[in-house]
């Protein structure tokens, strides 16, 4: 990549990259966005967490996927860090734990665009049928 | 916890669930007096004076997910094993001041590891947040500011941005550390 070293460079890049980049509409409401939250405490941090929270990133908006990656703290899960919470567009949230980055490329490619479930879940929220 | 950029990215966790909404991260590094001061302070909660003796505890935390919390151990440790020091100073509803010293002439100074990358992910998960970051030696600084960067009309959630910022703070870095007159542990 070329050299950006002022602010005004990085509005360029900035520019040049709109420009490219076919702009999604703003329009659309939030809740129409995957949402990735990736713990980032201690334990999170330790077992590599921004690796996995880089990937998404890049990975997310190199697929075009409308996404808000953000961070949260630790869930209770430390055994199973990274762990990354996952909402898809109206569904219950899901937790997944042992994210390497190899992982998170699987969570994208079935479960994010396909809806469908992949290992390492882990069951947080599940609700009882009531009869 | 094996370089700086973690355990910056840990305290400032730590801001953000004190609901911070100015978290201030500053690194200094003193080539005379081979010192490097990393500080986080922010305008968050903060705590009361039982929480704040007990904070190096590692079998203390606030949280009710699990039973220890080691972010401050952690980061005490590093510091007092390259014989450096760490002070927390903290008033309820006001906020909380973490400075670490670290001695950049001491093998077992941690490298500073990715301070773009962490600073990157800490900005884009992060906009409501005013972060500002400053990374000075002697006396050449670099400093960054999100209210600035959106001021200048650099949005980071737009796709691709945080890719540039990642450069933009790593380039930027790189030059300041050409600027050390001394050879130290750091990287």
């Amino acid at each position: 990549m070329k050299e950006i070293k002022t602010l005004a460079d990085l509005k360029k890049k900035q520019e040049e990259m709109r420009s490219r980049i076919k702009l999604r509409d703003s329009a659309e409401n939030p809740e129409s966005f995957v949402q990735v939250k990736v713990a980032m405490a201690t334990c999170g941090i330790a077992s590599g967490a921004k690796e996995v929270m880089e990937y998404f990133v890049d990975e997310l908006d190199k697929r075009s996927i409308r996404a808000i990656v953000t961070q949260t703290g630790c869930m209770g899960y430390c055994y199973a860090e990274p762990t990354v919470e996952i909402t898809l567009p109206g569904k219950d949230p899901i937790v997944f734990g042992y994210v390497t980055v190899k992982k998170a490329g699987d969570i994208i490619e079935h479960y994010i665009k396909e809806g469908e479930l992949v290992d390492g879940i882990i069951p947080q929220n599940y609700n009882t049928i009531k009869s | 916890m094996v370089d700086m950029a973690m355990h910056m990215m840990d305290i400032a966790q730590n801001s953000i669930r004190g609901d911070a909404k100015n978290i201030h991260i500053s690194f200094f590094e003193d080539c005379d007096s081979n010192i490097l001061l990393f500080s986080v302070v922010d305008d968050g909660k903060g705590m009361s004076d039982e929480v704040l003796s007990r904070l190096d505890d590692p079998f203390f935390t606030t949280r009710t997910t699990r039973k220890v919390g080691l972010g401050i151990p952690l980061l005490k440790m590093t510091c007092e094993q390259g014989g450096g020091s760490l002070s927390v100073q903290s008033k309820e509803g006001f906020g909380t001041t973490v400075e670490a010293t670290y001695r950049t002439d001491n093998p077992d100074c941690l490298p500073l590891g990715d301070i773009a990358g962490y600073l990157t992910m800490l900005l884009v998960a992060n906009p409501h947040v005013r972060i500002r970051f400053s990374y000075k030696i002697n006396s050449e600084e670099f400093m960054l500011d999100n209210a600035e960067l959106s001021e200048q009309g650099i949005e980071l959630l737009q796709p691709g941005v945080a890719g540039l910022i990642k450069t933009f703070i790593k380039e930027n870095l790189e030059e300041l550390y050409s600027y050390r007159t001394v050879k130290d542990f750091l990287c």
